[in-house]
């Protein structure tokens, strides 16, 4: 019998919320310094949710220029199936007392009793935070680059997404600093071949264009 | 048709091990594409500084003489490390806010605060940077079936013995073919009244259960 293409839909969109969960478990089980755990790991595999980030990361990209590239990075997650965002849970309010001054106030009471920058619109962490803590972010992601390698699927890693997802209250309470790891399983991926000014000129907004046709090879020689 | 040993495949195969992992750790991904990560892997003899300084550490750090005492052990069957380092100075131009500092530009301008562990302030995504690239070399060395594991202790006394220079932060890789796994369970540094000892110093109320109580 003849399969059809929304089925083949139905289970490109069941591979991605397996391959998130895998993804997950590698993250999890990546080092933590000093054997503490503290990160989580949560998987927005929703269109409607990614789609409140990417927003929210839009309007991030308007605060300072320095944050111009959240729009382009908005537009390429906008094409994920889904974005896993890694956090860490005790930078923000638990040093490490492991007194290795990354943080520059060579000892943890030191930092404890610094204060941190307010909530204001453009900070995005408020530090200062416990950078030996919050280096478990960085284990974390790899594992879940390493395990997507592993499956032969597309990822991107995105700060904008964690710090917008951390804004809009997704994250635990106390969660210090965030990291997100988009993924996509297309036949092309949404994460590579990035031409300038891609947050106005990408597939979607090129959909409904005469030039549809041109797009796919502008876009693999000009990037 | 030539007989090689045993020890001598396993030997040339971490040395290659090693080479394969630093690549891993090189070519993963990077915030902004800044690969600015120094990796070097430490020969024997240096290793032996490395166990001293941690083992002298002794009560100040019971974690870094634990290590110490560790590495002396490892070094007896064939083992390597790899320490990779990064400067702090942020040049993301990110001003995310995590070191404490609203822009990267007044990190960078921020007095440095030397000390034997690390140099800081450091700018955050320069130390993701850096554990992402230990994690590759984690995991490269995993799928070659090498025992592992990631040591805070080991980079810092490597900094502080100035076997890797130029760097403000970094962190060491520990591999081994050793005959079991050396790097979990470590149960022969403690003999068990010093461990008993030490359990209930630091947990009085799993023996007291009441933490009102007066103890004598």
């Amino acid at each position: 019998m003849e399969r059809s293409i929304k089925q083949y839909e139905i289970d490109r969109k069941e591979a991605v919320r397996i391959a998130a969960r895998l993804l997950l478990a590698s993250g999890t089980t990546t080092p933590r310094v000093g054997g503490v755990g503290e990160c989580t790991i949560h998987i927005v595999d929703d269109e409607c949710d990614i789609e409140d980030i990417c927003q929210k990361m839009e309007a991030m990209a308007d605060i300072k220029k320095s944050w111009a590239f959240f729009r382009r990075d908005a537009a390429m997650v906008r094409d994920a199936d889904a974005v896993m965002i890694g956090t860490s849970l005790r930078s923000l309010t638990d040093p490490a007392d492991i007194n290795c001054n990354m943080c520059g106030k060579l000892v943890c009471e030191y930092l404890k009793d610094e204060e941190k920058l307010p909530a204001e619109p453009d900070v995005a962490f408020t530090g200062p935070l416990c950078t030996f803590r919050a280096a478990n972010i960085a284990y974390a992601v790899d594992g879940m680059v390493s395990q997507a390698r592993n499956l032969g699927i597309d990822y991107g890693v995105y700060w904008s997404v964690g710090a917008a997802a951390l804004r809009m209250g997704l994250l635990p309470r106390d969660t210090g600093f965030a990291l997100a790891v988009a993924i996509s399983i297309t036949e092309k991926s949404p994460f590579r071949d990035i031409p300038l000014k891609y947050d106005e000129i990408n597939q979607r907004t090129m959909n409904d264009r005469m030039i549809n046709r041109l797009w796919p090879q502008f876009r693999s020689i000009y990037s | 048709m030539a007989i090689v040993e045993m020890e001598t495949m396993v030997k040339a195969g971490l040395d290659r091990a090693v080479e394969l992992m630093a690549l891993a750790a090189h070519n993963s991904f990077r915030f902004n594409d800044r690969n600015t990560v120094k990796i070097i892997s430490v020969g024997h003899e240096e290793m032996e500084q490395l166990a001293e300084y941690c083992f002298s550490l002794g009560d100040m750090s019971p974690l870094a003489a634990r290590d110490g005492r560790h590495l002396v052990q490892l070094m007896k069957e064939p083992c390597a490390l790899l320490v990779m380092g990064d400067k702090r100075r942020s040049d993301f131009n990110y001003n995310c806010g995590a070191c404490g500092f609203r822009t990267c530009k007044e990190l960078n301008a921020a007095e440095e605060m030397e000390s034997l562990t690390a140099n800081g302030p450091s700018c955050l995504f320069k130390n993701i940077n850096l554990g992402i690239a230990a994690n590759a070399a984690a995991s490269a060395a995993h799928r070659l079936g090498l025992h592992c594991r990631v040591f805070s202790t080991l980079a810092f006394a490597a900094m502080a013995m100035e076997v890797i220079t130029d760097v403000d932060v970094c962190i060491s890789v520990s591999v081994s073919a050793a005959r079991k796994n050396p790097y979990f369970d470590r149960h022969e540094f403690w003999t068990r009244d010093y461990w008993d000892e030490i359990f209930a110093k630091e947990f009085p109320t799993y023996n007291r259960g009441f933490i009102g109580a007066v103890e004598d």
